[in-house]
C-alpha cells in the first residue's frame, strides 16, 4: 500500500441543477509533497475544496485514503481523515490570545487548562508554521495580516493533519509576508504532511509546488511537475488557449502633456508631504507593500482618506483643488477603484446595469427623471467596452465571479468619461484571463487620453504595466524609476529596502 | 406499508414542489396568500366579503399605509426604521387641531401641520445622516416630540367645531370611494414612481445596499438621510391631518396603543414595511410591497373583528405576521441568491 497516493480522487462530478460544476476530476497526492491547484474563477476549484474538507457531500466519484475507499461525508469525518482546510477568510477571533485561538473548538486541547499551560501546547504548533516570534500569550488583533494567517494554519496543524489544503493563502498579503507562508508551506512538506496549494500567483506556484493540476471548466486537466511547465504553458492549460502576452507592450515615449499636478498632498500615513503630476495618456505606477503609503495616496486624491494638506491640480481646466469627498473627486472628473471591491466599489444586491452607472445618474436622467434608453445605452456600451455579458446586466453583481466584479467596478467608471484613473490593486482575486482584459482596457483608456494611476503590491504588475514608477517605503517616496529602469529587480530593492536595514544594524553595532 | 411509503413520498414531492413555487417570486406568493385569506374567510366570516367591508379594510390600511409608505424610503436607504412615528404624527395633530380651533383653515393647518414634520424629520436625519444610531436618535426624537405634544396640549382633546373645511378629508368621498382611500392609493403610486423612475429613488437603493459604495460613486447619506427622514415625517403628518380631520378633534395620544385597539401605531407601521419582504438592511424592496402589507394586516384584522376576538389576540397576531415573513421572506431571498 505504500505505493498507493495518500489521498486520490476519481471522476469526482457535481451538479448544481443543470449546471455542471464538476464533470469529471481526477486528483492524486502522495504523502510530503505540494500539489498546485490552479484554475481560473468558476473552474471548479471552490467545489472541490469544499468535497475534499467534507463541506459537500452531493457528488459522484470515488474518493480513496491510502488505496482505500472511504466516505468524506462531514466536515468531522474529513478531519478525522487527516484532511484539514484552511479558508481565505479568516476564522481567529481577534479578542482572544493566540494559544486560545489554536485550541478554540474542537477537542484537541485540554478541557480546563490556565492560559500558560495552553501556550507551552500551543508553541510546538507555532514553531512549526515559522512564529518562532511570537507570544502565544498576545491576542489576535495585534497580529499583522500575515501573521494571522499563520495562526490560522497552525490551529490547523494542531489537529494533525496529513493533508492540508490552502486557499489563496497570500491573497491580501504583502511580499513578505507572502515569503512567510510560502516558508511555511516548505516546513510541512519536510515534516512529511502533504500540501494542496491553491493560487492565482502562478509565481508562488512555481516556488513550491512539485506537481500542478490544472483545473478548467470543471474537469482535470493533465497534472505535470512543475519543473517541467513555464508560465506561459500553465496558462494556455488554464485557459484553454494561447495568451500571447498578458501585458500590452509599453507607451515609453513620454510626449504627452501634463494632466494632473499633485502639489505637497499630505495623506495621513505618509512621512512627509508629496508632489508629482501624471501625463495625458500615461500609466503611472505606485509600486510599495502594504503600508507603504501608496494606496493612501490614491485614496487621498479621490477624496477618501484624510489628508493634512495639498492641492491637485487639473492642467487642462487649471482649477487647483482638494477634494474632500468622493463626490468632489467625481465632479474633476477623478475616478478612483478601491482594492475592496466588495467593501465599497460594487453595489453587490443591485443589478449590474444599476452598478454600471452609478456614478453618473444625472447622464442617465433628465431633470431628475431616469430615461431607460439612455441608462440600458449607457450600460451596455461599459458592458462591450469590458467584455461583460450583456445577457447578465439585469442580473445582481452578486452573482459575478471575482474577476467579472472587478471588471464591473472598474467599468463603471467610464460612465464619468473620467479625465484620471485611480486603481489600487486592479486585479487581487482575479483570474488570468480577466487580468489580461483589464490590462488590455487599462491601456486603450491610456491610449485614448486618459491618465491612469496604478498602486499595486504585486511586482510582475507593477513593473509590466505602467511606463513609469515611484516607489514607497513604509510611508516615504524612495525614488522614480522611468524606461528600463522599471523592473522587478530595481522596485523589489526600493520598496523592501535591504540597505537601510543593513545600514541600521551597521549602526548599531 | 407501501401505500404509506407511497403517501409519505407524494408529501415530499408536494412539500419540494411548493419549495419551488416559493423560490420563484416572492411577491407572486405574497399576493397569493391575501387571495387565501379572502377567500378562506370570506365563507366563514359572517360579513366579510360584503363590498362595504372590503371598502372598510382599504379604508383602515390607508392611515398606517401612508405612513409605512414614508417609512419604506428610510429602510429602503439603509437607515433602519423612525421609531419616533407615533409621535412625530402626535406633534402633527395637536398642531393642526390647535390651528383648525383657532379658525386658521384647513390650508394653513396643514402646512403648519407638515412644516412641524419637516423641522423634526430634517433634524433626526442630519444626526443619523452624520453617524447617529437611527434608533437611539429617532427614540430620543419620539420622547421628545412626544412631550411636546402633551404639555402643549396639556393633555387634553382639543376638538374644533363643524363644520369645517378639513370635513372633506376625514369623512368625505368621491363616487363611494373615502378620500382617505384616495389619498392613499394616490400616495402609493406617487412614491412608487419616485423610487423606480427618479434618480432620487435610484439613490435611495444604491445607498441602501451599499453606503460606503454609495460615497464612494457620490451618492453620500449624509443628505440621503435628511431627505428620507423628512419623507417620513411628512407623511406622519399627512395621517395626522386626515385623523384629526375626520374626528374633528386631537389628542396626544391618538396613535398610542392605549387608544387605538390593534396596537401602537409605530409597531403598526413597522409591520407594514417587513411583512411584505421589504429588506431591514436596505437596498431591496419597494413602497408598493408596504401598501399591500398594510391592506394585508388590515384585512386580517378586520377578519379578526368580526370573528369577535378583543385587542390582545389581535396585537399578537401582527406580532406573529411580522415574525413568520421575516423568515419566509429571508428563506426566499437567501434562495434566489445561491440559484445565481
Amino acid at each position: 500500500m505504500t505505493n498507493a497516493p495518500w489521498l486520490e480522487l476519481k471522476g469526482i462530478q457535481r451538479h448544481f441543477g443543470s449546471i455542471k460544476a464538476l464533470r469529471g476530476v481526477d486528483i492524486k497526492i502522495n504523502r510530503g509533497e505540494v500539489l498546485g491547484l490552479v484554475g481560473e474563477n468558476g473552474a471548479g476549484k471552490s467545489t472541490l475544496m469544499k468535497i475534499m474538507s467534507g463541506f459537500d457531500n452531493s457528488f459522484t466519484g470515488d474518493v480513496f485514503v491510502d488505496g482505500s475507499l472511504v466516505e468524506l461525508g462531514s466536515p468531522n469525518k474529513a478531519q478525522a481523515l487527516g484532511i484539514a482546510i484552511a479558508q481565505q477568510e479568516l476564522s481567529l477571533i481577534p479578542t482572544l490570545s493566540v494559544a486560545e485561538n489554536i485550541f478554540l473548538g474542537g477537542n484537541h486541547g485540554p478541557t480546563i487548562a490556565s492560559l500558560s499551560t495552553l501556550s507551552n501546547l500551543a508553541r510546538p504548533f507555532l514553531d512549526e508554521v515559522g512564529l518562532n516570534d511570537i507570544d502565544p500569550k498576545m491576542r489576535v488583533h495585534r497580529l499583522s495580516v500575515g501573521e494571522s494567517h499563520l495562526v490560522e494554519v497552525a490551529r490547523l496543524v494542531a489537529h494533525k493533519p496529513q493533508l492540508l489544503i490552502l486557499d489563496e493563502p497570500t491573497a491580501a498579503l504583502s511580499e513578505t509576508d507572502s515569503e512567510r507562508i510560502l516558508n511555511m508551506v516548505n516546513r510541512l512538506k519536510e515534516n512529511g504532511k502533504s500540501v494542496i496549494y491553491v493560487s492565482h500567483r502562478l509565481d508562488e506556484i512555481f516556488k513550491i509546488a512539485d506537481r500542478v493540476t490544472v483545473l478548467r471548466d470543471g474537469a482535470s486537466q493533465a497534472t505535470k511537475l512543475a519543473s517541467e511547465l513555464d508560465v506561459p504553458n500553465l496558462v494556455t492549460l488554464m485557459l484553454g488557449r494561447e495568451l500571447s502576452d498578458m501585458f500590452p507592450p509599453k507607451n515609453l515615449d513620454r510626449q504627452g502633456t501634463s494632466a494632473f499636478k499633485i502639489s505637497d498632498l499630505w495623506p495621513d500615513g505618509l512621512l512627509s508631504p508629496i508632489s508629482f503630476s501624471v501625463n495625458k495618456g500615461e500609466i503611472l505606477g505606485l509600486a510599495g507593500q502594504l503600508g507603504s503609503g501608496a494606496g493612501e495616496i490614491l485614496a487621498a486624491i479621490a477624496g477618501s482618506h484624510p489628508v493634512r494638506g495639498g492641492l491637485i491640480t487639473d492642467m487642462s481646466s487649471g482649477q487647483s483643488f482638494l477634494p474632500k469627498s468622493s463626490k468632489i473627486a467625481i465632479s474633476h472628473g477623478i475616478a478612483y477603484c478601491s482594492p475592496d471591491r466588495k467593501h465599497d466599489g460594487l453595489f453587490l444586491g443591485r443589478p449590474i446595469s444599476e452598478n454600471l452607472t452609478s456614478p453618473n445618474l444625472k447622464r442617465i436622467s433628465l431633470k431628475g427623471i431616469l430615461n431607460t434608453s439612455k441608462s440600458d445605452s449607457l450600460s451596455a456600451d461599459i458592458a462591450e467596452s469590458f467584455t461583460i455579458d450583456p445577457s447578465r446586466l439585469p442580473h445582481e453583481a452578486s452573482v459575478l465571479s471575482g474577476g467579472n466584479q472587478q471588471k464591473v467596478a472598474l467599468g463603471k467608471w467610464l460612465s464619468i468619461n473620467p479625465g484620471l484613473i485611480l486603481v489600487d490593486e486592479p486585479t487581487r482575486g482575479v483570474d488570468v484571463g480577466a487580468r489580461a482584459e483589464i490590462y488590455q482596457k487599462l491601456v486603450e483608456l491610456a491610449e485614448s487620453g486618459v491618465s491612469i494611476i496604478v498602486a499595486s503590491t504585486d511586482l510582475l504588475e507593477i513593473s509590466e504595466l505602467p511606463s513609469r514608477v515611484l516607489t514607497f517605503y513604509k510611508g516615504a517616496l524612495t525614488s522614480e524609476l522611468e524606461g528600463s529602469k522599471v523592473n522587478t529587480d530595481n522596485i523589489l530593492k526600493e520598496i523592501t529596502k535591504p540597505e537601510s536595514f543593513l545600514q541600521l544594524a551597521g549602526d548599531a553595532s | 406499508m407501501s401505500a404509506a411509503a407511497d403517501s409519505k413520498r407524494s408529501a415530499s414531492f408536494r412539500q419540494s414542489t411548493a419549495l419551488a413555487i416559493l423560490k420563484q417570486n416572492g411577491l407572486n406568493i405574497f399576493l397569493a396568500i391575501i387571495a387565501l385569506v379572502f377567500i378562506g374567510f370570506a365563507i366563514t366570516t359572517h360579513n366579510y366579503l360584503t363590498l362595504f367591508n372590503i371598502k372598510t379594510i382599504v379604508r383602515d390600511a390607508a392611515l398606517v399605509g401612508i405612513m409605512g409608505i414614508g417609512l419604506t424610503f428610510v429602510t429602503l436607504s439603509g437607515n433602519f426604521f423612525l421609531l419616533s412615528m407615533k409621535e412625530t404624527a402626535a406633534l402633527c395633530i395637536i398642531t393642526f387641531a390647535t390651528s383648525m380651533s383657532h379658525d386658521y383653515g384647513f390650508i394653513i393647518s396643514l402646512v403648519g401641520a407638515l412644516a412641524v414634520a419637516m423641522v423634526s424629520g430634517g433634524l433626526q436625519g442630519l444626526l443619523i445622516g452624520r453617524g447617529g444610531n437611527p434608533i437611539v436618535v429617532t427614540l430620543g426624537a419620539a420622547g421628545i416630540l412626544y412631550g411636546i405634544a402633551s404639555w402643549w396640549s396639556d393633555n387634553l382633546v382639543i376638538s374644533f367645531r363643524r363644520p369645517n373645511d378639513a370635513e372633506w378629508l376625514g369623512t368625505g368621498s368621491v363616487m363611494g370611494i373615502p378620500n382617505i382611500t384616495i389619498t392613499f392609493i394616490v400616495i402609493a403610486i406617487l412614491a412608487e414612481l419616485v423610487l423606480r423612475k427618479t434618480s432620487f429613488g435610484r439613490q435611495v437603493y444604491l445607498i441602501g445596499a451599499n453606503r460606503a459604495a454609495g460615497k464612494a460613486t457620490g451618492h453620500e447619506n449624509r443628505s440621503m438621510a435628511i431627505k428620507v427622514c423628512m419623507i417620513a415625517s411628512v407623511c406622519c403628518a399627512i395621517v395626522a391631518v386626515a385623523f384629526s380631520a375626520q374626528m374633528s378633534s386631537a389628542q396626544a395620544n391618538y396613535f398610542s396603543s392605549e387608544f387605538g385597539s390593534s396596537g401602537d401605531f409605530t409597531i403598526l407601521v413597522i409591520a407594514t414595511v417587513m411583512v411584505a419582504g421589504n429588506s431591514i438592511m436596505g437596498g431591496y424592496g419597494s413602497t408598493l410591497r408596504t401598501s399591500l402589507g398594510a391592506v394585508f394586516i388590515s384585512a386580517v384584522d378586520n377578519m379578526m373583528v368580526l370573528q369577535g376576538y378583543n385587542s390582545g389576540p389581535r396585537v399578537l397576531s401582527v406580532g406573529l405576521m411580522i415574525v413568520f415573513s421575516i423568515l419566509v421572506f429571508a428563506y426566499i431571498r437567501r434562495d434566489n441568491r445561491s440559484e445565481g
